[in-house]
């Protein structure tokens, strides 16, 4: 392929991303440095925003909060993701229904999922699964205002929405698997957990890497899920970094339009560094081909 | 005749024997993850579930605690829905820019992953590791700014912003998917086509795009359910006539007992053709997905 062809094909996509992503983030980073409000030309602060974010203990606890949901989110993603597809795949007839049933969770909005998820847990809805849990441990959980099972409720949900995802792929990962291999592995006697630890998954890695990417880009982004689970979020500390930005720069009168910036700033660099590992990946990769 | 019956009941009985041991281990492991899959497709419904319950119940009996498990049911909410609040014109917009950000998005995506795909350079690498970075950056750092120049632009509120602001946001990984399937496709067959006289774009066009049918299918699905789904840039980017039946439910929440129970009606309309939707994609999707984007 020539450069002009690949420009020229290449055209209309970068174009929309530099008007759509790159020149919004340039006015992110512009406003981190800047006192402003909306619509409003603002006055050059230096790195006081920063300064204000990073001494701000809420953001400290965000941070924390959302690192800890990441990781204990993926780490059944990945795990609970790999059971599902395997079971799935080892299914005839029904496997069309099940995987249709399956995805419901995944397809339905993840704001519209999570407010009949949290009409499970309401008292005020005629929860079911809160009934159900006080009757047998006959103690009342407060779901919405005790910090644990909120915490507890809001990963369920984000599991509950995200668990489809990881399992479709993982399945369509696992039909890549030779079968010969398998098949040679079972012959020398290996029992179906051996064979699933060392033949299956290091056939997988590929894959569970490309899983574990998408949850945590999907889980540090929380935010739609926090909407209806967690209304009380920045008074428990169940605040996402996510929700302290919107809360910050958005609903309180968007005085601080400036400290939002500087946050998502800072949440770009961290996002960046997480991501190095595929970065380098992707790479090396190029390179070798 | 003896001797052929004979003949035919060892025919039969034979081949089980040496089939028997593993015919008797493997139903039952085969019933218990079954059961144990029944399970889990009644807990991952259960929302959805209890939901359908909450909302066809009468309003009086529907918050009660400890529930009530049976009523005579009702469709007073969705009536209410339909008839109190603007819900059709959310509902409409939410499909309207579902539609325009799939169309654009396969329509701009696929000329440049096919390039992305056919051109070995530090350009096409450093262009992936920048998709790789926008796909995970934090929405409110282009939303933002967006509500900004949208509100300069006079474009505030309005349906097709937000769709074109989802192309963009989801470009990068409609890219990517696309790539990756592009990239299982042979390049000798551009060069066999281009000797035969088609141009770059006629290559794209006439032999591409019919080999793609998988990949396009799987992208198409993906990116129509991510601005279908989209909560946040909806929010932000419009008021009251581009609303989303997401920021419809939001705003809905927290309010009194009927609009809850208005809300959950919502919430139904919007699943049902997606539960269809569901079942019809996710045979498309694990083709798709085999064939394409996990290779890496």
């Amino acid at each position: 392929m020539r450069k002009r062809e690949f420009y020229a094909l290449v055209a209309p996509s970068l174009l929309v991303m530099f008007g759509f992503l790159v020149l919004p983030l340039y006015r992110t980073v512009e406003w981190s440095l800047e006192r402003v409000n909306y619509g409003e030309a603002g006055t050059f602060v230096g790195l006081a925003n920063y300064q204000q974010a990073l001494s701000d203990p809420r953001f400290g606890r965000a941070v924390l909060f959302t690192v800890g949901l990441t990781l204990a989110v993926t780490a059944v993603l990945v795990v609970g993701g790999y059971l599902l597809a395997v079971a799935v795949n080892g299914l005839g007839r029904w496997r069309p229904v099940v995987l249709g049933v399956l995805l419901v969770s995944y397809v339905v909005p993840q704001l519209v999922g999570a407010t009949m998820f949290s009409w499970l847990f309401d008292e005020n809805f005629g929860g079911v699964f809160n009934h159900l849990v006080s009757t047998l441990t006959g103690q009342e959980v407060l779901w919405y205002t005790d910090p644990w099972p909120n915490r507890l409720l809001i990963g369920l949900d984000l599991i509950w929405h995200l668990v489809p995802f990881s399992m479709l792929v993982l399945l369509a990962g696992l039909q890549g698997v030779s079968e010969e291999v398998i098949e040679s592995a079972k012959i020398d006697g290996a029992t179906t957990l051996q064979r699933h630890w060392h033949v299956i998954v290091p056939s997988l890695r590929g894959v569970l890497g490309f899983v574990s990417l998408i949850s945590i880009m999907d889980v540090l982004r929380t935010f739609d899920a926090l909407v209806p689970l967690s209304p009380q979020a920045p008074q428990i500390g169940n605040e996402s970094i996510m929700l302290y930005i919107f809360n910050v720069a958005f609903r309180d009168g968007g005085q601080q339009l400036g400290v939002g910036s500087a946050i998502n700033v800072l949440m770009i660099l961290i996002i960046v560094v997480l991501l190095f590992p595929f970065i380098r990946n992707i790479a090396k990769e190029a390179r070798s081909a | 005749m003896t001797a052929t019956t004979t003949l035919m009941e060892t025919d039969l009985v034979q081949p089980e024997t040496p089939s028997e041991p593993r015919a008797r281990r493997r139903p039952l492991t085969g019933l218990v993850i079954g059961l144990l899959l029944l399970v889990v497709c009644v807990l991952m419904l259960s929302p959805v579930l209890w939901t359908a319950a909450s909302v066809t119940k009468p309003t009086d009996v529907a918050f009660l605690n400890p529930p009530v498990f049976t009523y005579r049911p009702t469709f007073d909410a969705f009536v209410d829905l339909w008839q109190t609040t603007n819900f059709y014109k959310y509902l409409a917009n939410t499909f309207v820019v579902a539609i325009i950000s799939t169309i654009l998005a396969l329509v701009i995506g696929l000329p440049a992953a096919y390039a992305l795909s056919r051109f070995p350079s530090w350009i096409s690498v450093v262009l992936l590791i920048l998709a790789l970075v926008f796909r995970a950056l934090p929405r409110f750092a282009v939303v933002l700014p967006m509500y900004d120049i949208s509100r300069a632009l006079g474009v505030y509120d309005t349906t097709y912003a937000v769709a074109v602001a989802l192309v963009a946001i989801n470009q990068p990984f409609s890219i990517w998917l696309l790539r990756n399937f592009f990239a299982e496709i042979p390049a000798q067959l551009d060069e066999a086509a281009m000797l035969d006289g088609c141009s770059r774009f006629q290559v794209l066009r006439r032999i591409m795009v019919p080999l793609m049918g998988p990949g396009i299918i799987t992208a198409g699905i993906f990116v129509f359910l991510f601005a279908f789904q989209e909560y946040l840039t909806a929010l932000i980017l419009t008021d009251v006539n581009a609303r989303t039946v997401p920021v419809f439910i939001a705003t809905q929440l927290g309010q009194t007992l009927p609009m809850l129970q208005q809300a959950g009606a919502a919430a139904m309309l919007l699943t049902l053709p997606v539960f269809a939707f569901a079942f019809i994609a996710q045979r498309y999707l694990v083709a798709g997905l085999n064939a394409g984007s996990v290779k890496g």
